[in-house]
């Protein structure tokens, strides 16, 4: 399990090395002078220079790329052109929106997905699988910005129980702070947590159809003991799989939501550098959100071998 | 009283009716032999008594499990029943076992769930449960999972399942179909044994006559779901009346009417053939490391003989048909058909390929589904360079479907409206249309019913006479080898133990592991006197 564990890391170093390159390449390189892109047409040269000269520019590109990775491993993301503050600090602060949110809205895919696809398996054919089915359909359809202007209209206008965008920050207390999450992360957990129901359902099926349930019922199981002591556990893989794909998916795709909800996250870090063309910041986010998938892949290889020993290495 | 009592048992899924008025009983200690071919309701008898029914079934009649009517009771008690009364052991052992626990606690949880006991009670149970099973603690540790044993060591580990708490019956439904032959012999012994330790009855489900003969006390033959003939054993083999019966015993053992070929010109030659296979490197820089699945294999197929290829799985009879195929390049020695080589440069020699044909075990599998019969049968046109289009494409297709026993109105069809002996059908007629030299059996009957089997044995060696065809018969059904072919090629961890004249083989074996697998074989009473 050790050793396992040691290759996945290897592959986990080589996936971020590559990927450094491949972001490096597209915002240094392919645009041509990233100095002209970022000022525009009708910038002059002795401030294209001064820019240059400010960016590192003036270096083989080995010598920029070894900066860029170098000081990224001391933490130092480099100075946003446009707002004039250390990148390193502006993604802290929006980090700490965009990671609990995306944490808050995957607890409660979960937490309603588990239960819903686990049930509904459980009564194939009947009136609750029925309607977790039917719901989930909906669910998957909604478009998620929409859904949240609604719950905005609903929960915060009409009934005022939440504010309908911004973000206390952390500072007010941690249930305040969560509670202008709360409605954001109902926005974003309710797609996902269909999509999630639907996999462990059918992926509960398929393995209460398998050989091995029928023996442990002429073991003398009941069918709840068997799907619960011999179903779930297996049906877990493709779970596992779709988990990881919207972890990754909630770090990095929930633009619209932080847009719909005013919050300084992520996304909108993202969204606003490339509008103001500030490829300091762009590449350092994008960086960083790739380093989020790669190492929720890893997470979720680990996790699969935790539940399948049959992908453990043979020690 | 007797232990198991069945009564009339009907029984039908969704209203089509599957069971019609079995009777059936079982005393304790007994083993009760039920035999019949797929769809003879076997399976669904054994079913109805552990209550495991499919969804949508109604049963009607009684059965009756030392003293509790299995019809009537409710789930609850039904599940204090099974495991505890009655185990039972299924056919697919690498299936039959949660892939993901280890397989000790898969032998105590049958103890947890019926014995208030403790878990180092149960698995010290379990323990003893497994050794009785064959399968000692140095080697077998109770932390072991499935996917670490073989076929037939998992298929222990279910039997220590089914037989951990001494049941009064054990069922077993086909419980050593999917096993070697030594491998299977060695089950059946170990079934036999617990038997008559515990004084447990047994059902012994099997489409196999012989398999039965050997051990059971009882007899029962069934077939489209009701009971033909039954009676004990071995006597039951002398008096039997009822014509499928009969027919049955027949096809078991079923000798095609065939010339014997002893040509001399070979038509595939195999000379010192060597595969390897690379395994996954251990660490990142080591060596890569590789398995021998074929060490240096040589011998002459001649032109319109029939050569048999046996051994057990893992001999690496799979991947030389590959190699002899050219669908893998071989590491060293050549393979010649009609005196070219298969494997030609990087890819397969196309002009050698057309030459042969495979066919191959599953007629379920090998097929696929959304394809018409015709364009499916057509397939190996692409081989040729002027293959027939139109007109000719048609005539070619009737032809090869008529040859094979099907009408040319079968064509428009798909392989779904076919039952499994006219699946293997469409399969040989798709190796025939482009008229090959020779073709190669791939298990291409282990998986039909003896009686299809016989069917399909007469076509082939038919067609080998019609058209002057030659075979390549790999299987691991030693007794079939033995009916249809003229040479037969013993092959045992990748290299040829045996070869020579299949009659000599059989009644003169050399090699110590021929002996072994013709001494595996389960035989029925009447092959011992030749009429």
């Amino acid at each position: 399990m050790l050793r396992f564990v040691l290759k996945r890391l290897v592959s986990l170093w080589l996936s971020l090395v590559v990927a450094s390159v491949v972001i490096f390449l597209f915002v240094e390189v392919v645009p041509g002078d990233p100095a002209a892109y970022m000022l525009g047409m009708n910038a002059q040269e002795d401030t294209l220079n001064a820019l240059r000269e400010q960016l590192g520019l003036n270096g083989s590109l080995l010598e920029r790329y070894l900066s860029w990775v170098g000081g990224m491993l001391r933490g130092d993301f480099g100075t946003s052109y446009t707002y004039r503050t250390p990148v390193s600090e502006m993604i802290g602060e929006r980090m700490w929106i965009s990671l609990p949110l995306a944490v808050f809205a995957l607890a409660l895919s979960t937490l309603i997905a588990f239960p819903a696809g686990i049930w509904a398996a459980s009564k194939r054919g009947s009136i609750a699988d029925v309607s977790v089915m039917s719901l989930t359909q909906l669910g998957v359809a909604i478009p998620n910005f929409w859904f949240a202007m609604l719950m905005v209209l609903l929960f915060a206008v009409n009934l005022r129980w939440f504010s309908a965008g911004g973000f206390a920050g952390w500072d007010v207390g941690f249930l305040p702070a969560m509670k202008s999450l709360t409605l954001p992360a109902v926005a974003l957990a309710l797609p996902q947590a269909s999509i999630l129901a639907r996999v462990m359902r059918s992926s509960l099926l398929d393995t209460l159809g398998e050989d091995y349930i029928r023996t442990a019922r002429a073991k003398g199981l009941s069918r709840r003991q068997a799907l619960w002591k011999h179903a779930l556990r297996n049906a877990l893989i493709p779970v596992l799989t779709i988990i990881g794909l919207q972890f990754s998916f909630l770090m990095a795709g929930a633009i619209i939501i932080e847009n719909v909800f005013f919050l300084p996250g992520l996304g909108r870090l993202v969204f606003q550098s490339i509008s103001a063309r500030d490829l300091i910041v762009v590449e350092s986010v994008v960086m960083l959100l790739v380093f989020a998938v790669i190492l929720v892949n890893f997470l979720v290889d680990v996790a699969y071998a935790l539940v399948d020993p049959r992908l453990r290495v043979r020690s | 009283m007797s232990l198991l009592k069945i009564e009339n048992l009907s029984l039908s899924i969704y209203g089509t009716p599957i069971l019609k008025g079995v009777s059936l009983s079982i005393e304790a200690g007994q083993i009760v032999g039920i035999i019949g071919e797929s769809g003879s309701g076997k399976s669904m008898t054994a079913l109805s008594v552990m209550q495991l029914l499919p969804e949508g079934s109604t049963a009607t009649g009684r059965v009756c499990l030392s003293g509790n009517e299995m019809l009537e009771l409710p789930e609850a008690r039904l599940c204090g029943l099974r495991g505890d009364e009655v185990g039972m052991v299924f056919q697919e052992p690498m299936t039959a076992l949660n892939p993901i626990q280890p397989i000790g606690a898969q032998v105590a949880e049958t103890i947890l769930i019926h014995q208030n006991v403790s878990r180092a009670e149960a698995m010290k149970r379990a323990r003893e449960a497994l050794n009785r099973c064959e399968l000692p603690e140095d080697k077998f540790p109770m932390s072991r999972y499935p996917h670490e044993l073989s076929g037939g060591q998992r298929q222990r580990v279910v039997i220590a399942m089914a037989i951990a708490l001494q049941p009064k019956l054990l069922i077993a439904d086909e419980p050593t179909t999917a096993l070697d032959v030594t491998t299977q012999a060695e089950v059946l012994a170990l079934l036999k044994r617990l038997t008559r330790e515990d004084g447990m009855g047994l059902m012994l489900i099997t489409h196999d006559l012989a398999v039965v003969a050997d051990m059971a006390d009882e007899i029962v033959i069934m077939r489209h779901g009701e009971v033909v003939e039954s009676g004990p054993c071995p006597e039951l083999f002398d008096t039997m009346q009822h014509p499928y019966s009969l027919a049955l015993l027949k096809a078991s053992d079923h000798q095609p009417e065939r010339e014997e070929h002893s040509g001399t010109a070979p038509l595939l030659s195999v000379q010192n053939v060597v595969r390897d296979y690379a395994l996954p490197r251990e660490k990142l820089f080591a060596g890569q490391q590789y398995f021998r699945a074929v060490k240096g294999v040589s011998f002459d197929i001649r032109r319109g003989e029939s050569l048999g290829l046996v051994g057990e799985s893992g001999c690496g009879k799979s991947t030389l048909t590959r190699a002899i195929l050219g669908l893998e390049q071989v590491q060293s020695g050549s393979i010649m058909l009609d005196g070219e080589p298969v494997f030609a440069g990087k890819k397969p020699n196309r002009d050698v390929r057309r030459k042969m044909q495979v066919v191959f075990q599953d007629p379920y599998g090998s097929f696929n589904p959304r394809w018409k019969v015709s364009r499916l049968v057509a397939e190996p046109f692409h081989l040729l360079d002027d293959a027939p289009v139109g007109r000719a494409r048609e005539a070619a297709i009737a032809e090869a479907l008529e040859s094979v026993g099907l009408s040319a109105g079968d064509a428009d069809k798909y392989v779904h409206e076919f039952s499994g002996g006219q699946r293997q059908r469409i399969a040989i007629a798709r190796a025939l249309i482009i008229k090959p030299e020779l073709i190669i059996l791939d298990e291409a009957v282990s998986a039909l019913d003896v009686s299809i089997r016989a069917q399909i044995i007469d076509l082939l060696a038919d067609l080998g006479t019609q058209l002057g065809l030659t075979y390549l018969f790999i299987s691991h059904d030693l007794s079939v080898v033995r009916n249809v072919t003229d040479r037969c090629l013993v092959m045992q961890h990748g290299e040829i133990v045996e070869e020579g004249v299949t009659a000599d083989v059989f009644e003169r074996p050399q090699h110590a592991y021929t002996k072994q697998l013709i001494a595996a074989v389960p035989t029925l009473p009447t092959q011992e006197e030749p009429a």
